[in-house]
């Protein structure tokens, strides 16, 4: 038998969303293995909510996760709208999905700037960047806040919105913040096309390049965006939303709290913005559209570190599609937040695209109670193929300093931008 | 305090919502010349558990072994220790059925599959550690870390709030969802600071601050309204339990909210 050498590892690996872990084991002849361990404890979301009122567990979902509790909210919203056969009017759809925009931009800023952008700058932490790079700090605060205020007016609060209900919202803004909103977005633009030049000169390692499968939602409308009905994967295939589990299949393993999720059986592949731009690119309009076509060959396919400079033309797409959003709510203009609701038995499934990806809620109702809920969340859609990229990684480098090592595998992770908190509460197998 | 402040902002299982809204406060930036960060996975990649510490802010309940040695670990190194919000005050969400076993929780999530860590019942901080002041909320609202960290930096220290939720909603104006509407507010019997933040959208209040010590409570008339509009003490107790499993007060303090009404 070869030597094994100790394990190189990361306890905890710096910002993320979540406590994970980084272990990667070598033997003369190479990394024998490489493991992502998620240390954060279980919390049983679909156990605990079984049993209790539907309402009460709608408030309790999004807590799931703090940076996508929005893609929570109303994703588990419009499974159990599905389930009670309910459908919310256009002008209620589109303020939600301004919404969930409002989710969009504040968590890619927070990922692009605050998370991704120290480690090519080569600071330990984003707020020793304030004196030396003001003006991209100065962005992302601004492009935050212009999220957290969406959220703060449509959804109550920018984490756990209590303002999503059954039926639409408990009370809407008025036209005036609407369009204050309007204005606030179109200053943002310019911000959002400052970051998309900022991270298309940033360094994406070839180590990693490779054929990657891509799942996304396919569109509804055929207009670039957050909801629809089918799942798209980049062979080809598509299948409906309601369909999930018979062509992803999820794994426990033993090294994370987290389950693995494998497309055909066995296959890993990737959610996330890139994965929505590969397989969407061509329903995208406006600006975003142009700076796709002029970029395509940065925006690769093959490349997990792609997936940043996806979030940053995301950024710059979903500033547009929520001014037109707005519009389309101002035109049914006075709106009633909420229409009566009945609580009937049935069975939903929604899918929709978290800012890091695919997002699956499937609720079944019964008496006004849950009596079945299966949730799966983006990391843990993604983990398998962030194993995958953080072994290239590993065997590329396996013969660096230890730290480097390190830093380049912590920097794979963070590409994904990965709730790990998220993908530990679990789902039923 | 005299030189720079060290703070620790540390993680147990949680959705991360604490350290979030922290992050996300433009006044941290002003806070820097005066602080130093020792540890904070969330922001710092330079983050040290083992550092001693004059503030350790802890978020997330206790959920597996390794984070019962944490958390000691953290109070042997931190002069004031603080929880942050409902998971390291009260257990969070992920306590809402605490009076299932874990395996049958686990049973229910995972079938038969194993994992090489330790898991637990999730549990409020308080439960192995002494704790010496709490930001409520889930998550805390941007005025309580100031409060606290402006607070703690002058010397002083900062109060408790012992009124609900109620009292706020009064002050600002709006239309009562109890008694209006009917639905099953927490408001009268949950801790305020939120300045009525659900109430304020139409939406009930669903005690995410925990509940106030029940000696304060407004049971007389609140008891009376909750029976007027059929909401029964089943109803509020389990509507309670969401982010009190934890609190032993709970069941005490519904049955004297209901006690009242027989009288």
């Amino acid at each position: 038998m070869k030597n094994l050498y100790l394990p190189i590892t990361v306890d905890h690996i710096a910002r993320v969303e979540g406590k994970g872990g980084v272990e990667i084991v070598v033997g003369d002849d190479g990394v024998k293995e490489v493991r992502l361990n998620i240390i954060e404890g279980p919390r049983f979301f679909e156990a605990i909510t079984l049993g209790k009122k539907l309402d009460e567990a709608l408030a309790v979902y999004p807590r799931i996760c703090s940076f996508c509790s929005a893609a929570h909210k109303l994703t588990a919203v419009e499974a159990a709208e599905k389930a009670i056969g309910f459908t919310p009017r256009e002008e209620i759809q589109a303020l939600r999905e301004v919404l969930y925009i409002g989710d969009m931009i504040e968590s890619h800023a927070l990922h692009l700037y605050l998370l991704v952008l120290p480690d090519y700058l080569g600071y330990s932490n984003p707020l020793k960047m304030v004196n030396e790079y003001k003006k991209e700090i100065g962005i992302a605060l601004d492009l935050k806040n212009l999220g957290s205020w969406m959220m703060d007016e449509l959804g109550a609060r920018a984490i756990h919105q209590e303002n999503v209900v059954l039926g639409g919202f408990g009370k809407l803004p008025d036209k005036a913040t609407l369009e204050t909103m309007k204005k606030r977005l179109s200053e943002a633009l310019p911000k959002a096309e400052y970051t998309f030049e900022l991270f298309s000169k940033l360094e994406q390692y070839e180590e990693v390049e490779g054929p990657i499968i891509h799942v996304a939602v396919k569109p509804r409308g055929d207009v670039y965006g957050i909801y629809g009905d089918y799942i798209k994967v980049s062979d080809g295939f598509e299948f409906p939303v309601e369909d999930y589990k018979k062509h992803i299949v999820e794994k426990v393993v033993e090294h994370s709290f987290a389950k693995h999720s494998f497309y055909k059986g066995e296959k890993p592949f990737m959610v996330g913005a890139l994965p929505r731009l590969v397989n969407n690119a061509e329903t995208l309009y406006g600006r975003a559209r142009e700076l796709y076509e002029s970029h395509k060959d940065l925006l690769r396919p093959t490349n997990p570190f792609a997936n940043n400079l996806a979030q940053a033309l995301e950024l710059v797409y979903f500033i547009e599609r929520g001014i037109d959003l707005i519009d389309e709510a101002l035109a049914k203009w006075p709106i009633a937040p909420k229409d009566r609701v009945e609580v009937k038995d049935g069975f939903g499934v929604s899918t929709t695209e978290a800012p890091r990806g695919i997002v699956t809620y499937a609720l079944e109702v019964k008496d006004g109670r849950v009596a079945y809920a299966d949730i799966i969340t983006p990391t843990a859609y993604n983990f398998a193929m962030m194993e995958v990229h953080v072994r290239m990684m590993a065997e590329k480098h396996y013969n660096d300093d230890p730290e480097r090592l390190k830093y380049l595998t912590e920097m794979v992770v963070r590409a994904y931008d990965p709730c790990i908190s998220c993908s530990v509460h679990v789902a039923r197998l | 305090m005299e030189g720079k402040v060290r703070i620790g902002f540390y993680a147990l299982t949680s959705c991360y919502g604490c350290q979030l809204q922290l992050a996300m406060m433009d006044e941290l930036l002003q806070l820097l010349p005066k602080a130093e960060i020792v540890c904070w996975f969330m922001v710092e990649r330079d983050s040290y558990e083992d550092e001693p510490v004059d503030i350790a802010f802890i978020e997330g309940s206790v959920s597996t072994e390794e984070e019962v040695e944490l958390v000691k670990k953290i109070r042997e190194n931190a002069k004031i220790v603080v929880a942050v919000g409902s998971c390291a005050v009260h257990g969070g969400v992920q306590s809402w059925e605490k009076d299932k076993s874990l395996e049958e929780l686990w049973k229910t999530v995972y079938g038969d599959g194993k994992v090489k860590f330790e898991p637990k019942m999730a549990e409020p901080v308080e439960n192995y550690i002494k704790v010496d002041y709490r930001i409520y909320g889930c998550p805390p609202e941007k005025k309580d870390f100031l409060y606290a960290l402006g607070t703690f930096l002058v010397g002083s220290w900062p109060e408790d709030i012992d009124y609900p939720v109620c009292v706020e909603c009064r002050l600002k104006g709006h239309p009562c969802v109890l008694i209006e509407k009917g639905e099953p507010c927490l408001g009268p019997i949950t801790r305020a600071g939120c300045d009525a933040r659900c109430p304020g959208f139409g939406v009930a209040c669903i005690g995410c601050r925990g509940a106030i010590g029940y000696d304060v409570a407004w049971f007389d008339s609140l008891a009376r309204t909750f029976k007027e509009k059929g909401i029964s003490k089943e109803e509020i107790l389990q509507r309670m339990k969401i982010f009190n499993a934890h609190n032993p007060k709970l069941e005490e303090m519904v049955e004297k909210i209901f006690q009242e009404v027989e009288e």
